[in-house]
């Protein structure tokens, strides 16, 4: 028979500590802690409200970007690509996206949610602003190959033929600085929102050889293959400065300003692949996925404090510290860990380490009541139990967390396996994989370390020294 | 504790029948059902809306069909607490479908039917090549994770059973692959990134289920010392161990079935399709530590002793 374990003691006021410890944890990780300055929200710690929903919750649009047929981008290209996508997105407002540059499989991939207050889901509209080549040019003439009229009676001409298609007098590379302005017409008098462009010093040159060929005849302005404007050259400019007048509103001529800034993509890119997920399905999976996880607690909860009385409870609030730990990490309550994503596979995950973890509770309480059944005293079933268990309960979780690691690895944003396997287009199983590891971490912490002690100061409280309580038959 | 007494060994051609009746009938579900690859691994098109009232699918499929020239299928469900109905239009090929190709069929849809409005929930277009290099991941980052999990058999079992107990262990957890993908087939669900998901966590799951069970083997032979009959020491080890099995695998159980039943309710299919097989994985990883991995391994050894005796 094994000599005597020497039990460390541990003193009363610890699980106190503990329980306090964990409620503050519960109620911060959730709540967050803001302030009030002025307008502005200023956010301490962040909370649950503050986690970065993935757009299968928030609704959005995820693309896949190929440069078309034949070209073979190369990484600088790629990478010169996905700068100016990131500039329109954020010249749009959409400040929270995803873009990740694949060389490998010569692809972009993005992923931006709707702004909150869109009324207009047009995901095609979105992906085709984006993918947009952008090349403004301006030539001469004015030979288009067709022509569509709008619903408000507006015309666009598109596709350029003729001496108008071979000839490229200038390009959106020679524009140095595109903005909005706002110009009185000169024929109406009133005022009316343009374009107006500042070329480079080589531009202003060929600018001015152009418009002097051309006086008296119509010079085009193009973008991409549709026809923005086609002014009539007056003069002969010299300063290296041109308008773009058309029939714009406010909206369209800082669109357009942004479009011509941002510049165009090195390379035409055509849409491999892309979802979309509207915002008012998200919402509910996001309030069920909720429900599905208080509901399954407290089932858990129920169980645990009904079949291991006193462990039992332990464990429910060991659990709870578990989730504390988890919705923190997963808001970003730890610096480190900032930039994660959540989505319904990833709450999911949650769910399940919760019924998981349990496991390690469930061991501990199983191993004190077969101590107590074996006759040992309280004080021994306690501390015999905790110490026997850990080995099983340990090597249960490695299993789980080599299964994470791996999940994390391949289907997550760039890690030394991305070098293997590619960069991921989808962020669910990687969120699953997360918030099943966080889970395991929490477990050991709460689960493990925080139970015993709980369990061992409990010991103390006089009233609670009843063997009945911890699963034994009544002293 | 209640203290259980059941003879595992002495029952284990029954667990193993029951076993082999189920993958049989797997089998035979797979070949009257066929396998489904998702369009995430295969390629394809699919999208989803939602429609503020009554309509004809099989009219929805032929209009559809005219516009792009494409086989559709088209399946509808109600969103349980609305009059929404839910509209899935799957494209027959994996070929994609152009944006210009959706915006068109979005409008010839709300043209025919002017009197409701389609709103587009989701729709997803996956092109076949993206798709291929897609389950290659996959297969390859399963393939990875299994050695792993190998490897770590292979240390762990050292300790508790040589060589013997890690083939047993792997033996059980093939079954439980087989079974959870015979559920995938048998609900008729797609095969994708999900199934991957699922079968790696109730492989590591199920792996340390038989872990432990092992380990109070273990424990046992060497307190009861080495002249006792191993089918002794293995029906108590389990017993000892079978009530912290069912435990753990019906608070995880308890888990997952109310995931379940809420994405039922709600119609959200992905985590559906994860909730279903997981809750059978819990219950076949349980099992299959019990009665399949336990026995076979005492059977294995049992037969070991007899021959170094005769």
């Amino acid at each position: 028979m094994k000599g005597m374990i020497a039990m460390k003691r541990v003193k009363k006021p610890v699980f106190f500590i503990i329980v306090i410890f964990i409620v503050a944890l519960s109620v911060v990780s959730v709540f967050g802690i803001h302030g009030q300055n002025g307008d502005n929200k200023i956010t301490y710690i962040k909370g649950a409200g503050d986690i970065r929903w993935g757009i299968d919750i928030r609704g959005g649009v995820e693309a896949t970007f190929s440069p078309t047929e034949g070209v073979s981008a190369t990484e600088e290209q790629l990478n010169a690509a996905k700068s100016i996508i990131e500039l329109r997105m954020v010249s749009t407002n959409i400040t929270d996206y995803e873009i990740y540059t694949d060389a490998g499989n010569n692809r972009i991939i993005v992923r931006f949610p709707w702004k909150s207050d869109e009324a207009e889901f047009n995901p095609e509209k979105a992906i085709n602003e984006l993918a947009a080549t952008a090349l403004l040019t301006f030539r001469p003439g004015m030979e288009y190959e067709s022509e569509s009229t709008a619903e408000d009676g507006t015309t666009t001409y598109t596709v350029p033929k003729g001496e108008t298609a071979e000839t490229v007098l200038i390009e959106g590379s020679d524009v140095v600085s595109a903005k909005p302005a706002v110009q009185p017409d000169e024929t109406t008098g009133e005022y009316t929102y343009v374009v107006s462009l500042e070329f480079s010093e080589e531009g202003a040159k060929k600018f001015a050889d152009a418009t002097e060929k051309y006086k008296g005849q119509v010079m085009s302005i193009w973008m991409d293959d549709v026809m923005i404007s086609f002014p009539t050259v007056q003069n002969a400019i010299t300063d290296g400065k041109a308008v773009i007048t058309g029939n714009f509103d406010s909206k369209e001529a800082t669109a357009l300003a942004a479009k011509i800034e941002g510049g165009a993509l090195p390379f035409a890119l055509k849409t491999t692949n892309y979802s979309t997920i509207n915002p008012t399905l998200g919402m509910s999976s996001l309030d069920a996925m909720s429900m599905a996880g208080i509901i399954a607690f407290s089932l858990i909860a129920l169980f645990m404090i009904l079949k291991f009385r006193l462990p039992g409870l332990v464990a429910v609030l060991a659990l709870a510290g578990q989730m504390a730990i988890t919705f923190a990490t997963i808001s970003g309550f730890f610096p480190i860990f900032n930039s994660f994503t959540m989505t319904l596979p990833g709450i999911a995950g949650m769910v399940l380490s919760i019924g998981i973890g349990a496991d390690a509770n469930i061991i501990t309480a199983s191993r004190i009541m077969d101590e107590l059944y074996s006759g040992k005293t309280l004080d021994g079933s306690v501390h015999k139990g905790c110490a026997n268990s850990f080995s099983a309960i340990f090597d249960g979780n490695i299993t789980i967390v080599i299964v994470a690691v791996m999940l994390i690895g391949v289907f997550g944003p760039s890690n030394i396996l991305s070098a293997l396997f590619g960069e991921s287009t989808t962020g669910a199983i990687y969120s699953f994989g997360f918030t099943l590891l966080v889970g395991v971490i929490g477990n050991f912490i709460m689960g493990v370390f925080a139970s015993r002690l709980m369990l061992k100061s409990l010991l103390e409280f006089k009233p609670l020294r009843n063997k009945w309580l911890y699963g034994g038959s009544a002293k | 504790m209640k203290k259980f007494n059941i003879d595992f060994y002495g029952k284990r051609k029954l667990f193993f029948i029951i076993s082999i009746v189920m993958l049989l009938a797997g089998l035979v579900l797979n070949l009257i059902f066929g396998v489904k690859l998702d369009i995430q691994f295969a390629g394809g098109a699919l999208i989803r809306y939602s429609v503020d009232g009554e309509v004809n699918q099989d009219e929805i499929a032929s209009i559809v069909e005219e516009t792009t020239g494409r086989d559709v299928s088209v399946s509808t469900s109600m969103l349980i607490g609305s009059n929404q109905n839910q509209i899935t239009v799957s494209f027959a090929g994996n070929q994609a479908l152009s944006l210009e190709e959706q915006q068109k069929i979005a409008k010839v849809l709300s043209d025919s039917y002017a009197d409701r409005s389609f709103e587009v929930v989701e729709a997803s277009s996956i092109d076949p090549v993206m798709g291929a290099k897609f389950f290659q991941k996959c297969l390859v980052c399963f393939g990875v994770t299994v050695l792993l999990l190998l490897l770590y058999i292979a240390l762990r079992f050292k300790k508790i059973g040589g060589t013997m107990a890690g083939v047993t262990a792997i033996l059980a957890l093939v079954h439980d692959v087989f079974i959870i993908y015979f559920v995938f087939v048998a609900f008729r669900m797609n095969i994708n990134d999900i199934f991957i998901a699922v079968i790696l966590t109730i492989v590591g799951y199920s792996l340390n289920d038989t872990i432990v069970i092992y380990d109070r083997i273990r424990e046992n032979k060497r307190i009861m010392g080495a002249k006792a009959d191993l089918a002794v020491v293995m029906n108590d080890s389990l017993n000892q161990t079978f009530a912290r099995s069912i435990y753990t695998s019906l608070t995880t159980f308890m888990a997952l079935a109310v995931i379940f039943v809420v994405a039922t309710i709600f119609g959200l299919t992905t985590v559906r399709t994860f909730a279903l097989p997981m809750m059978i994985g819990v219950i076949c990883g349980c099992y299959s530590s019990l009665f399949i991995a336990a026995p076979l391994y005492t059977m294995w050894q049992k037969r070991k002793t007899e021959k170094q005796a005769g």
